[in-house]
């Protein structure tokens, strides 16, 4: 939704020189002049976010713009306004938050992106590799950086093995192809258990040092060094939310968690139905908080780059001759991410569909759950198999 | 909640009680936009407000995967399971039952589902060591009478079915005192029975188990198909209720399920298709009830006989939990109890 927003001004930068020509010549950023800064400045004082009453004051002392309130300090606003200190300070806290694009959903909006430098942005973002090639074949790569995504699917399909794996992939070195980040876990069902992502790192460790064995390139030998167990777990950082209503306290301190802890490349909440689904009288007030949270997620994976994975589960809908298995909390909450996988079974194997994306087809994928983790479907023995394909895939990763 | 006990500015704290906002969960129900119009207060303040009502809330609760891995506390270590009673049957689980969360046993009638049960409510008294939890159990019938004789049988032959454990400490426990019985055949009751009767039990430590026999009886005789809501509704507030019971008490809940055969096709690629072989049967009440739980066990007979004894052969299968792959066991049930056995696929 804001990505939207933000690349609608391209028509209105395309009239300075084309930067879409000049896409050869690489980096473009910070050459595009920008009048942003001074334009704000000059903002009228009507349309920041202060009290009705400071801001009288303000214009009866003869302040107009933001420019001429930042130029004063607090003591002499507090003096020539006739407010005190504390409010003065407060009224400059808000004029300079909303002008230098820290202070809320205003400054944010205010830079502007062209199409082309998004497109480099995305690309240079990486994606979290879900260990299953089919499936990141069909994400388009993997799991985006900045974009929610939502994992549906029946109880035992694999929505917390996926969520699980994904917190250990995300930490994958670089060398390898990942991204070095750490990850945020939420659990909302009790569901994360701690043996079975020793299991997934276990495989993960085993599997990094046999790439480096069979490409023993510089760098790989250091950085299996620092990619153990230990470390692995001690950068999963594990939340446990009993009721929604700690579900959405943890959201509210989520940001502040992130600029502590900057690595931070994913953020799991394994699920977000179950604390919704029971003792709601008020479906609006049901609605209107899931739409709530669904805003604050997508602004936490832009503001911190970082991937955003829900679990959600099915319910039955009954039509008017059969009924059908589709993911739960009601038809606006669809709208709440941007990509939508369904896990589910046919025929005793499990397949992923990709049911909701912007850019890639809907397509269905089998895969499994081995001891090792999620992987793609393989003819025994899984592990031997594995480990061909996967070097393979990694150096093509690199190439990009 | 004291608004006061908040760290935050005097004039904030004003206008909260001004709005006449009472609670964490009020203040945390409102969108921002409402609190500014209901308080007054500059959207700088209700950002600040929002943090610190909800930094009260969750006071500092991270953890790391590895404090979780390397907790070796009784009192929250994950590694910490409620035993079987068996070995074999503990391998395949990983050690026992976890502790929080609902655990569901499925199965047709006679497959042995009560047998675990009573059987769980005899291993959960055992000290930690051994693999109890040195507490007593609730067991709630819906359908049947409680099988009292059974019980004293399994509790007289303790020591042999537990030979790992020093026959003096199995002498000591009192099973019989520490089982409580509660007959539940309707759902007011059933409601009324895990909201407050097991809460008190709990909350004085004198039971650190609670088993469900069974969870179908209650809503199979009640609903009819157009009440399908209605009976959803229901399914979400008891598996809220014992999910909350479950991990305030770090009380492990198992629900005793029957299972429904399935019909045509329709049903067949339904979430649960790895069930037992031959008949195809799924557990009773669907995916809302499904949804509810930590994982799920199917217990069968397979038709074998076991040859010294002539009991027959059953089988545990895994159909789905967070830290187990989907695999199965064989056991039997004697006049000991319930035992795992290691023996591959009978021919």
């Amino acid at each position: 939704m804001k990505e939207k927003a933000a690349a609608l001004p391209v028509p209105r930068e395309g009239k300075e020189p084309a930067p879409l020509g000049r896409s050869g010549a690489g980096t473009i950023g910070g050459s595009v002049p920008r009048p942003r800064t001074f334009f704000m400045e000059q903002r009228d004082l009507g349309s920041f976010s202060l009290p009705p009453s400071l801001r009288a004051k303000l214009v009866a002392a003869g302040f107009q713009t933001s420019q001429e309130v930042l130029d004063v300090r607090p003591c002499e606003l507090s003096k020539e306004i006739g407010v005190s200190k504390q409010e003065a300070l407060e009224i400059l806290q808000v004029i300079r938050g909303d002008c230098c694009g820290n202070g809320g959903s205003s400054g944010n909006t205010a830079r502007k992106y062209t199409a082309l430098e998004l497109l480099e942005k995305e690309q240079d973002q990486g994606f979290i590799v879900t260990f299953c090639s089919a499936l990141d074949d069909v994400l388009g790569g993997g799991v985006h950086l900045t974009k929610v995504t939502e994992i549906c699917g029946a109880p035992g399909v694999g929505k917390t093995q996926l969520c699980m794996q994904l917190a250990v992939d995300v930490q994958f070195p670089e060398c390898f192809g990942g991204l070095a980040g750490e990850a945020v876990f939420i659990d909302t069902e009790g569901s994360f258990m701690v043996d079975r992502v020793v299991d997934m790192a276990s495989a993960c460790v085993q599997h990094c040092q046999l790439i480096a064995e069979v490409h023993p390139e510089e760098g790989h030998q250091a950085a299996l060094e620092t990619f153990t167990l230990e470390n692995i777990l001690s950068h999963i950082y594990y939340f446990r939310c009993h009721d929604y209503v700690e579900l959405l306290a943890q959201v509210y301190l989520l940001p502040d968690f992130l600029s502590e802890h900057p690595k931070v490349r994913l953020v799991v909440i394994d699920g977000i139905a179950f604390p919704f689904r029971h003792d709601f009288e008020d479906l609006s007030l049901r609605t209107r908080l899931l739409n709530g949270l669904a805003q604050q997620l997508i602004t936490i994976a832009n503001d911190h780059t970082l991937a955003v994975v829900l679990t959600n589960q099915m319910t039955t809908r009954i039509g008017q001759s059969h009924s059908s298995l589709v993911p739960a909390l009601g038809e606006s909450w669809g709208h709440a991410a941007t990509i939508r996988i369904i896990l589910h079974w046919e025929n005793k194997q499990r397949l992923a569909t990709l049911y909701k994306s912007p850019s890639q087809k809907e397509s269905a994928v089998p895969y499994c759950v081995t001891p090792q983790g999620f992987r793609d479907i393989q003819l025994p023995p899984p592990d031997l198999a594995e480990n061909k394909t996967n070097p393979r895939k990694r150096p093509r990763e690199e190439e990009q | 909640m004291d608004w006061d006990q908040l760290d935050m500015n005097p004039r904030v704290i004003a206008a909260l009680k001004k709005a006449n906002l009472r609670s964490i969960k009020e203040v945390l129900n409102l969108s921002g936009a409402d609190l500014q119009r209901l308080t007054k207060l500059s959207s700088t303040d209700i950002q600040y407000l929002l943090k610190a009502v909800s930094g009260a809330l969750r006071k500092n609760s991270v953890l790391t995967a590895l404090q979780l891995f390397q907790d070796e506390n009784l009192g929250t270590s994950q590694r910490q399971k409620l035993s079987l009673g068996c070995p074999v049957l503990d391998g395949l689980l990983r050690g026992g039952i976890p502790l929080t969360g609902i655990t569901e046993i499925a199965g047709e009638s006679s497959a042995g589902k009560t047998q675990i049960g009573l059987q769980l409510c005899l291993s959960v008294q055992y000290p930690y060591e051994h693999g109890g939890l040195e507490s007593g159990a609730v067991y709630i019938c819906t359908e049947d009478a409680f099988p009292h004789k059974r019980l004293q049988q399994l509790i007289e032959r303790q020591s042999q079915l537990r030979a790992d454990v020093p026959h003096d400490i199995v002498q000591k426990i009192k099973f019989g005192n520490s089982i409580f019985v509660e007959h539940a055949a309707d759902i007011e009751t059933f409601h009324e029975c895990i909201a407050k009767r097991i809460n008190v039990l709990l909350a004085r430590g004198m039971v650190r188990l609670v088993v469900i026999d069974s969870i179908a009886a209650l809503f199979r005789c009640e609903f009819a198909a157009k009440d399908s809501v209605l009976k959803a509704k229901y399914l979400q507030t008891f598996g809220a209720k014992l999910h909350r019971l479950s991990s305030t008490f770090r009380t492990p809940v198992v629900c005793i399920n029957q299972v429904t055969d399935t019909m045509g096709e329709a049903l067949t690629d339904d979430h649960s298709s790895p069930c037992s072989t031959g008949r195809s049967v799924v557990p009773a009440l669907g995916i809302t009830w499904s949804n509810q739980l930590l994982m799920r066990l199917m217990v069968s007979r397979t038709g074998h006989l076991v040859q010294p004894a002539g009991s027959t052969l059953r089988i545990m299968r895994v159909v789905f939990a967070p830290h187990l792959p989907q695999s199965a066991c064989y056991y039997t049930v004697n006049a000991q109890g319930v035992k795992g056995t290691r023996t591959e696929t009978p021919t």
